[in-house]
């Protein structure tokens, strides 16, 4: 049976018949070239891939018996503000792998909220993470050389449990002004705002209850902006969204330890002029700075202000140069 | 001499922490935490140390005098063969 998931990757964390494991699919030959993880899920359920049910202990076996690719990099970030850029120009990099916003990745680390109540569970399913890494960076061509991770956003408040795991991994954290961030997510607000299930939303901020959508949204990334400020160090980087371009994102691969060709510089500049979320890669990027700023309502400003305001200047106070 | 105890073929372990791990049984899907000197004696068994062999490696890595190495290791082992993580050699 373990032999057989050779090839086969996590593509999500569930739960079936009470029992929580993992939902696998047969990904062999499939690239992982779409912005995000589950883009390329579901490319592959389209051409009908096997998929199967285990339970979590298959993890332990597997990382005895898959090579794997070590981490290079990770990538958090307060939410609209060009991870998915950056991890688009990872992507450009020789033998990489990117894993951006894997479901089985980002709901493992909420079970840390959700499940893990002593710290036996807090180390099971640290195991668990390693594991489901270990087994979506296996060497499926053989030539796979470096591993980038990209986290869903609220996954940065476990920051320190992931960093008990990977020690050493060098990390970015990508912010924005928090009226612009905020504006953007109320335009197309995203699940991890609009969730009936507020337990990891709660464990970032407290109380959720009574309170708009506005507000939310601007204490999550106000909480999520002292965190970078608290826990920045040597090994991280702290970016601004108004501070990339193409050379921005070649330092922050040099931060990670990773020399670019030419070649790979140059798709880098490529795929930095188009919208960086898009499967297709054919919509141009378009600044939107000033859109957003023009766009932000008085509820926006003040909850902005109130919420994210000084954590942002902070930040901004700290930043290193890049 | 080899020890007659050793991990049974249902059980895995892994390390996590430094020298912490956890182990599962895959027959009762039940998940245990080993303390350091726990996961010393798990992978003396898989070595197929003996029990003097394994009581050596605690007492040449941590500052404690044999006979209490020696009955740590025994308690543990134990332990190990009262929840049946162990098999026959």
């Amino acid at each position: 049976m373990l032999q057989d998931l050779k090839g086969w990757l996590p593509v999500d964390a569930v739960v079936v018949d009470g029992r929580p494991g993992l939902m696998w699919m047969e990904m062999s030959g499939v690239s992982l070239t779409e912005p995000f993880f589950q883009q390329t899920v579901e490319r592959a359920r389209r051409e009908n891939r096997a998929e199967l049910f285990t339970e979590f202990d298959v993890l332990l076996q597997l990382e005895k018996q898959l090579e794997s690719v070590q981490p290079s990099g990770f990538i958090f970030h307060s939410s609209r503000c060009g991870s998915t850029l950056v991890a688009n120009a990872c992507r450009a990099v020789s033998n990489s792998i990117v894993l951006s916003e894997a479901n089985a990745i980002d709901k493992l680390i909420a079970r840390f909220i959700t499940d893990a109540d002593n710290s036996v569970k807090e180390s099971l399913y640290s195991v668990f993470l390693r594991g489901v890494v270990h087994a979506l960076a296996q060497r499926r061509t053989g030539t796979e050389q470096h591993l980038f991770i990209k986290f869903a956003c609220c996954s940065f408040a476990q920051f320190e449990r992931i960093k008990r795991i990977w020690p050493a991994v060098p990390w970015l954290f990508l912010y924005r002004d928090p009226v612009e961030t905020v504006v953007s997510n109320m335009r197309d607000a995203p699940p991890w705002l609009i969730d009936n299930d507020r337990r990891v939303l709660s464990s970032i901020i407290g109380d959720t209850s009574e309170m708009s959508l506005e507000e939310l949204c601007a204490r999550t990334i106000g909480s999520l902006f002292s965190t970078a400020y608290k826990l920045a160090n040597a090994n991280s980087m702290l970016l601004n969204y108004n501070q990339l371009s193409v050379p921005v994102i070649a330092n922050v691969l040099n931060f990670f330890n990773v020399s670019l060709s030419s070649e790979e510089l140059e798709t880098i500049a490529r795929t930095s002029e188009v919208y960086s979320k898009e499967v297709s890669g054919t919509r141009a990027f378009v600044a939107d700075v000033d859109a957003k700023q023009k766009l932000a309502s008085d509820l926006v400003r003040e909850m902005s202000d109130r919420w994210a305001g000084e954590p942002y200047r902070l930040l901004e106070n700290r930043v290193n140069p890049v | 001499m080899k020890s007659d105890l050793i991990p049974g073929k249902h059980v895995v372990a892994t390390d996590f922490d430094g020298g912490e791990g956890i182990i599962v049984d895959l027959n009762t899907k039940k998940y245990y935490q080993l303390n350091e000197t726990a996961m010393v004696v798990w992978k003396g068994l898989e070595k197929g140390k003996s029990m003097g062999e394994i009581v050596a490696d605690i007492t040449s890595t941590y500052e404690v005098p044999a006979d209490q190495a020696t009955s740590s290791v025994q308690r543990i082992v134990d332990n190990f063969q009262t929840y049946k993580l162990l098999g026959a050699s």
